[in-house]
């Protein structure tokens, strides 16, 4: 086998992984609202989810070859790698990708081990800008299009990042209000009962839609490495066995639920009632959907969690944890330039040992070591089924939340 | 400074289509979920001791309705998103929806 193989192997093994931590970690911005109001059990939560991400996995035939365009350029305009990166069987360009993924994971893995919602497509992003850099230099990253239309790191992922939580938590607000405005009056028990159909299937939707918008991008990556080693040449579709076996990663990754997140959003930010989770659901969904109708995909994550802090404003007298919320939105502010780093940092490390197969070898085998010594770390305060709806203001000595939640409860001053 | 008036104007219409479709449709559940307890009488509404509200059938004719246009518009973007997967869009044009090519 060439050099340029096993790297090709490397970058589909390590994509594929991606994929998965894209499941688990998003799982939350669906299910969370369903699983802490009890209108779904935690199990069946997060299956029908994962169900959910195949089917929509398997809908997104759309070509999503040119994902990298909107924030580095490693790729022409129609998908095929660039031409001076192919030296040595496309080993350049496939290096900085290995290199982007691994900042990637690290970065999703780090915050899933804080119970922190953030976004995957930012990680994967914020890695590919840091491998870019460290490889090809600031020429190599499109900052900000060339002003014609909306493009660019800056065009595509800061500003609409920036505005989707407060479009979001404005919509679900609205909704959440009109929601308490109208059913004030009718018996709570049978509200309750009403609003959990109305969660389970605005969940579902925001489930699909998520398979249908995340999975593209592993799909896009890995065709891309195809194509710069040599093993592809169609610029119009991608291989079935890849979006097979990325719809599969997604979807296993999402029913295996990221509990830890869930556990914030569900019963950290706010308390959610039903008719809240309605209207936060409701409320991602819209805006999940419209925005990738009209050409301009807001991150999952920044939406479901404007949504559901929303939901708190909009009721009134609804808990709403601000410094949980501080401590996401901190986190999202330095998920691309954090991704970013270890990006760069580990495209460098290969570099200085050759560009090639040894260097490959050992960033991967840190990123094996890495998320072994994080998943291992995360089995001292386990969150899971049992557990995720417990009380967040740790009144209960068995309660095994997070210690970084209990970390936080000291600093909020909450009466146990 | 380009880059930010161009964002903004798509922004503005997420916001705006979001408001409607996001505010309104669980405005809607919850115009159902009332009329359902209006239909329903009895508990499904708060009353005082003694005094169960009478059952009124036309709020449940009402409360299908709302339900019925709700699971629509769900359905119409379940179709959105699988139209757009396989290269199609969702027109208005006819004021129907049809399903074209993009």
């Amino acid at each position: 086998m060439t050099t340029a193989t096993v790297l090709l192997v490397l970058v589909v093994v390590v994509a594929l992984a991606f994929d998965f931590t894209n499941g688990f970690h998003d799982t939350a911005n669906a299910m969370a609202t369903s699983i802490a109001t009890g209108a779904l059990t935690p199990r069946v939560a997060v299956v029908l989810c994962g169900v959910l991400n195949l089917v929509g996995a398997f809908l997104s035939v759309e070509v999503a070859l040119t994902v990298t365009n909107a924030v580095v350029k490693i790729q022409t305009s129609d998908g095929l790698p660039r031409p001076e990166l192919l030296t040595g069987g496309g080993s350049d360009l496939l290096l900085i990708v290995l290199a982007g993924l691994i900042g990637g994971i690290t970065w999703n893995l780090l915050t899933w081990l804080l119970g922190l919602p953030s976004s995957s497509s930012h990680a994967l992003f914020g890695g590919l800008i840091g491998a870019t850099l460290a490889g090809l230099g600031t020429s190599g990253v499109n900052w900000n299009g060339d002003g014609s239309k909306i493009d660019g790191v800056i065009g595509k992922v800061v500003l609409p990042a920036l505005m989707s939580p407060f479009i979001a938590g404005l919509v679900a607000a609205l909704g959440t209000w009109l929601v308490y405005r109208i059913t004030a009056g009718v018996a709570a028990r049978f509200t309750e009962k009403g609003f959990r159909w109305g969660q389970i299937g605005s969940a579902s939707l925001v489930s699909l839609a998520h398979g249908t918008n995340d999975a593209q991008k592993t799909m896009g990556v890995i065709t891309l490495g195809l194509i710069a080693s040599g093993h592809w040449t169609d610029t119009e579709n991608i291989p079935f066995w890849v979006k097979a076996s990325c719809a599969i990663a997604i979807a296993a990754g999402t029913s295996l639920g990221g509990w830890r997140i869930i556990r914030t959003l569900g019963k950290g930010l706010v308390e959610i009632t039903p008719p809240q989770g309605l209207a936060a659901e409701g409320a991602s969904g819209a805006v999940i959907l419209i925005s990738s109708h009209l050409g301009l995909p807001l991150s999952t994550t920044h939406v479901a969690t404007g949504s559901i802090l929303g939901s708190g404003v909009g009721r009134p007298g609804a808990v709403v944890r601000w410094p949980v919320a501080v401590r996401m939105v901190a986190a999202w502010l330095i998920t691309l330039p954090a991704a970013g780093l270890v990006g760069a940092l580990t495209w460098y490390v290969a570099d200085l040992l050759g560009g090639g197969l040894l260097g490959a070898l050992v960033i991967t085998g840190f990123l094996v070591a890495v998320s072994t010594a994080m998943f291992l770390h995360s089995r001292k305060a386990p969150v899971h089924p049992g557990n995720v709806n417990a009380e967040w203001d740790g009144a209960n000595p068995d309660d095994p939340a997070l210690p970084a939640v209990q970390a936080l409860q000291t600093e909020q001053h909450l009466p146990a | 400074m380009h880059t930010l008036s161009l964002v903004w104007e798509d922004l503005w219409k997420i916001t705006v289509a979001s408001l409607i479709l996001g505010a309104g449709l669980p405005a809607l559940f919850a115009v159902g979920i009332r009329s359902l307890a209006y239909g329903t009488g009895g508990d499904a509404e708060e009353h005082g001791a003694g005094i169960a509200p009478a059952p009124h059938p036309i709020g449940r004719a009402l409360a299908g309705l709302c339900f019925a246009i709700v699971l629509l518009v769900v359905g119409l973007g379940i179709v959105l998103i699988v139209a757009s997967g396989f290269g199609q869009e969702l027109s208005f044009d006819s004021i129907y929806p049809t399903i074209q090519d993009k």
